[in-house]
C-alpha cells in the first residue's frame, strides 16, 4: 500500500465535504429571495427562517470542519 | 496515515481535568460555564432590580426589549397561545441566553492562553460535548415529561403508534419515531458542539495558516463565529420550542371533530 500524502486527503476532505452543504445553502437562499420577491410585505419572517435553514445546513460542514481538524 | 498538521495547536476533543473537586473531576470547560452561567445570572438579577414602569436604567431597558423580542418570537412557533408560550419561557430564554454567551466567550483573548497545571484554565463550555449533551437531554426531557403531562400516557403511546396495532406498518413507523427521538438528542447535541468547535478549530488553523498576518486573516472569521454563535444559541431555542409544540400537536386532530371534514377533504 502506498503512502498517501496527508495533504491530499486534508484538501479531498475539505473539499467534497463543502459540495452538499454550499449546494444547500445555495437552494436555501434561492428560495428565500424569490419568496421574498413575491410577498416582500413578511421579509422578516421569510429571513429568519432561511437563517434557521442555513444553520441547519451549516452543521454538516461544521462535522466536516471538526472531523479535519481532529484526526490524527 | 493521518497527520494533522494542527493537532497540537487546537484543543483536544475531551476537555483536560484541573482538579478533583470531591467525586467531581472538574474539566476546564466546567469552569468557564459556572463562570459564565454566574456572570449571566448577574447580570440579569441586576437588570430585574433595575426594572422599573419608566425603565431609568438602560441595561434594564435594552434586556427588556430582548425579553420581549423573544417572547413574541416564541409566542409566534406556540401558534399564537400565550399561555403555553409563557409557561416554557424560561426555559428556553434561559438556554438561548446561556448558549449565546458560551458561544461568545470562546471567542474572548486569554480563553486559550491562560493555563493551570499544563492545561488551559478556560475553555468555552459549548466547545464540550459532555455539555452539549446535558443540555440537549435537559430540554428534552423537558419535551417528554411535559408531553406526557398534557395529553396522558395513552396519548404519549398513540403519539408513536398511531393506527391499529395489529398492522405491521404501525409497528414499523412507530419504531422509527423512538430511533427518531434518540436521534434528536444526538443532532441537537452534536450540532451545536461541531459548529463551534469546529468554528474555533478554524480559527486556529487560519491563525498558523496566515503566520505574521494572522490578525487580519482571523478577522473575518470572527466576524463568521460571532454570526454562527446567534445562529446555532437561536437554533437550539427555537428547536426545543418546535419539539415542545409537535410534541402535543400530533394527537389532537383525531380527538377534535371539527378539524376531521378539513383533513378528509385535503
Amino acid at each position: 500500500m502506498q503512502e498517501v500524502d496527508p495533504a491530499l486527503i486534508k484538501g479531498l476532505t475539505i473539499g467534497l465535504g463543502a459540495i452538499g452543504p454550499a449546494i444547500g445553502v445555495g437552494l436555501i437562499g434561492a428560495s428565500a429571495v424569490g419568496a421574498i420577491g413575491r410577498n416582500p410585505e413578511i421579509q422578516g419572517k421569510i429571513l429568519a427562517n432561511a437563517f434557521i435553514m442555513v444553520g441547519l445546513v451549516d452543521a454538516v460542514f461544521a462535522f466536516v470542519l471538526l472531523i479535519l481538524f481532529t484526526t490524527s | 496515515m493521518l497527520q494533522t498538521y494542527f493537532g497540537e495547536a487546537t484543543a483536544p476533543l475531551a476537555p483536560p481535568t484541573l482538579f478533583i473537586f470531591g467525586p467531581l473531576p472538574v474539566t476546564n470547560s466546567m469552569v468557564y460555564g459556572v463562570l459564565m452561567a454566574a456572570i449571566v445570572l448577574s447580570i440579569f438579577v441586576i437588570a430585574a432590580r433595575a426594572s422599573q414602569l419608566w425603565p431609568k436604567s438602560r441595561l434594564a431597558f435594552w434586556l427588556e426589549s430582548f425579553t420581549d423580542l423573544v417572547m413574541s418570537m416564541i409566542i409566534d412557533t406556540f401558534g399564537g397561545d400565550r399561555r403555553r408560550a409563557v409557561k416554557h419561557f424560561p426555559l428556553l430564554i434561559s438556554l438561548f441566553v446561556f448558549i449565546l454567551a458560551c458561544n461568545l466567550s470562546g471567542l474572548l483573548p486569554g480563553v486559550g492562553s491562560i493555563t493551570y497545571n499544563g492545561a488551559s484554565l478556560f475553555r468555552a463550555w459549548t466547545t464540550d460535548l459532555n455539555s452539549t449533551l446535558a443540555m440537549a437531554t435537559l430540554a428534552l426531557l423537558t419535551v417528554h415529561i411535559y408531553a406526557l403531562s398534557e395529553i396522558g400516557a395513552r396519548g404519549y403511546f398513540k403519539h408513536f403508534f398511531s393506527g391499529s396495532l395489529k398492522s405491521p406498518l404501525t409497528i414499523f413507523i412507530g419504531i422509527n419515531e423512538l430511533i427518531g427521538e434518540v436521534l434528536r438528542l444526538v443532532t441537537l447535541s452534536l450540532r451545536l458542539f461541531g459548529v463551534i468547535y469546529g468554528g474555533e478549530a478554524l480559527l486556529v488553523a487560519i491563525e498558523i495558516l496566515a503566520g505574521n498576518f494572522s490578525w487580519a486573516a482571523a478577522l473575518p472569521i470572527m466576524f463568521l463565529e460571532i454570526f454562527v454563535a446567534f445562529v446555532q444559541a437561536y437554533l437550539f431555542m427555537m428547536l426545543t420550542a418546535s419539539y415542545l409544540v409537535m410534541a402535543v400537536s400530533h394527537g389532537e386532530p383525531e380527538s377534535s371533530p371539527e378539524m376531521q371534514p378539513a383533513a378528509a377533504r385535503s
